[in-house]
């Protein structure tokens, strides 16, 4: 895939932050979340690439062709913010069409494009609407619209699904995974939902302050998020220091985990003697009241201490010698196996959803030179 | 009980202060008679007053609105060394009374640089019919300008900025998305200018001179006739001057309520 959007170095300083040497790239196709907490500097990042900040350091290149000089409508992209920016002058129709009115288009083919979007976006029957009369739904499928009929090289979404509620916003992202796939548009969507990378994403930046500390495909940045700020971030929990033990080549990798000094197994692959951060999300635990004969090598001997419901699903909380872990199960496994605070369990896991995060320390992390994707 | 004290004594306060108000502006209205009301308005001077005063506050209020879009803009998305400095030096005028800003005025137009470069061009402004309206500007504008500026602020410039990412240069943003967004202040601005225009006394007097039937604004006409004793014709010009005044604020704020809806 041609790389097509490029950020090379990105610094801007601004009275209360400063987005420090940031550097990344994004293909053709790519849908790319930027992750990270409030203030980690995710939409000045975005609107970077946009032209926001004209006296910013570094550059930018889309095709490579240095845009970072150009001013926003010589860029080729568009953008989609969370409050959507809808022009409240205009309807839902001149909204959309506000962008191809300045190409000088035909009247006949402007309403051709606004109609053919709009009908893909299932909003043809409010075209005739006030912007302020829309639900949030509407507005950000109108903001879309307006965004995608101009054919912008590159989508910029800033927190897009942030101001709507749950039910919508679970429909919003199927159905712009469904549109860019169709389009073929490549996305850069900033956000703060991990919901959001799982549904969308095929890569994720992670920022924090700033910087990008880490970056790739998402299933590789949760099964090993960095130690610390984003393995926290992105909710990895179970996370114990370990030592690993001697091992030969081709044998699973032995750690010796937490102050109970437990043997564990794992697939990661790691130095014999190294000081590790080694993590096991919780879905991917089985809880018994007994070991069990299964593949799974991991089977650590714990106490429940109690247990928290969080929607269909029930939060195990229990102690082990390795340290603290917590399993996720369904309420009729709960019941089936009949685990209560006190009981004892067994945590068991397989050896290769055991994930060797990183050193113990120093901690690494790619901030400064910036994450490549 | 407290409570009861608190209310009723914001209350009463505001009940005195409204009464003291309306007693004043009726006894404008009440205390002459009407005849003699019907017989100033009509005279040459009222009318002649009458249409100078609109003319020129008209003109003012045009050069205003440029004003205040322009600085209001420069002030609202614009971060430079010295903003600070210029908010507060459009703000002066404010805190000036007219009769300083007057003179001030005077001194700009009839002494020094500038005036010795206009009377060479063969412009002479002071004691002339242009000096109303840059007394009149320089009044009002301040006003207008901080309405506009904080009209321009209050519009997130992310409007902008979308608008530029399809296709639209800074100018065409501005044109298409934040002056239409902007109108609702804008027309408030321009009525408060014109209020302002409209009632302008102590600036005028000083840069144009009271000249009967020359520089003799509505204002104008009031003071020189309260100094002649021609009291009728004083409470006239009052009159008209509450009624343009009161009408203006109405068309606009219907003409505002129609754009808005």
């Amino acid at each position: 895939m041609k790389c097509l959007l490029r950020g090379e170095g990105i610094t801007i300083r601004l009275s209360d932050f400063h987005l420090d040497n940031v550097s990344m790239e994004i293909h053709e196709g790519d849908y790319c979340c930027i992750l990270g907490e409030t203030g980690a500097g995710k939409s000045v990042l975005l609107e970077s690439f946009i032209g926001m900040y004209p006296r910013m350091k570094g550059r930018i290149f889309l095709r490579d062709r240095d845009i970072t000089r150009l001013p926003p409508e010589k860029r080729e992209l568009g953008i989609v913010y969370q409050d959507y920016m809808l022009f409240p002058h205009l309807n839902v129709f001149d909204n959309i069409a506000f962008g191809l009115r300045k190409k000088r288009l035909a009247r006949e083919e402007i309403r051709g494009r606004v109609h053919s979007m709009a009908e893909r976006l299932g909003i043809s029957h409010i075209l005739e609407r006030d912007v302020q009369t829309l639900s949030g739904g509407e507005k950000q499928r109108t903001a879309i619209s307006r965004a995608l009929v101009a054919r912008p090289q590159v989508l910029l979404m800033d927190e897009a699904f942030s101001a709507l509620d749950a039910t919508t916003r679970e429909k919003m992202r199927s159905f712009i995974r469904d549109l860019v796939r169709e389009l073929g548009t490549t996305v850069v969507h900033v956000t703060h939902d991990v919901d959001d990378v799982w549904a969308l994403a095929n890569k994720v930046v992670v920022m924090f302050d700033g910087k990008v500390l880490q970056a790739g495909p998402p299933e590789d940045v949760f099964a090993r998020p960095l130690p610390g700020r984003v393995a926290k971030f992105l909710g990895a929990c179970n996370v114990f220091s370990a030592t690993v033990g001697h091992f030969s080549e081709g044998e699973l990798t032995p750690l010796s985990a937490g102050k109970g000094a437990i043997g564990l197994l794992s697939t990661d692959k790691a130095c014999p003697g190294e000081s590790v951060i080694v993590s096991v999300r919780p879905e991917s635990i089985i809880l018994a009241p007994h070991p069990l004969d299964l593949s799974a090598r991991n089977q650590v001997r714990g106490q429940i201490l109690k247990t928290e419901k969080r929607g269909p699903m029930t939060w195990v909380h229990g102690k082990t010698e390795a340290g603290p872990m917590k399993a996720i199960l369904t309420d009729s496994a709960l019941e089936a196996l009949e685990l209560a605070p006190g009981s004892e369990a067994f945590f068991i896991f397989k050896a290769n959803c055991l994930r060797i995060l990183g050193r113990k320390a120093p901690v690494q992390k790619p901030g400064a030179d910036g994450a490549k994707l | 009980m407290r409570t009861r004290i608190f209310r009723g004594s914001f209350a009463s306060v505001t009940a005195l202060f409204s009464a003291m108000l309306l007693w004043a502006v009726l006894s404008l209205i009440f205390m002459p008679r009407w005849d003699e009301v019907l017989q100033s308005a009509l005279s040459d001077e009222m009318l002649y007053s009458i249409r100078l005063s609109l003319l020129t506050s008209l003109i003012s209020v045009a050069i205003v609105m440029v004003l205040a879009v322009c600085i209001g803009y420069v002030l609202a998305r614009f971060s430079f060394p010295g903003h600070h400095v210029l908010r507060t030096l459009v703000d002066l005028p404010m805190a000036f009374p007219e009769l300083v800003l007057g003179l001030c005025l005077l001194l700009l137009f009839g002494h020094g640089v500038l005036s010795q470069w206009l009377k060479g061009l063969g412009i002479n402004i002071v004691f002339s019919q242009a000096a109303i309206v840059i007394a009149q500007v320089f009044t009002a504008a301040p006003y207008a300008i901080r309405v506009s500026y904080a009209t321009f602020r209050g519009i997130n410039p992310r409007y902008e900025l979308v608008a530029r990412s399809l296709g639209y240069c800074e100018f065409s943003a501005f044109w298409h998305v934040t002056l239409p967004m902007a109108k609702g202040g804008l027309f408030a601005a321009m009525v408060i200018s014109f209020a302002r225009c409209m009632g302008c006394f102590g600036t005028v007097l000083i840069l144009a001179g009271g000249t009967r039937m020359f520089t003799e604004t509505l204002p104008i006409t009031l003071y020189l006739n309260i100094s002649y004793g021609n009291l009728a014709m004083a409470m006239t010009s009052g009159i008209i001057l509450i009624a343009i005044s009161l009408g203006a604020i109405l068309v606009f704020e219907l003409l505002n309520r129609e754009v808005m809806l």
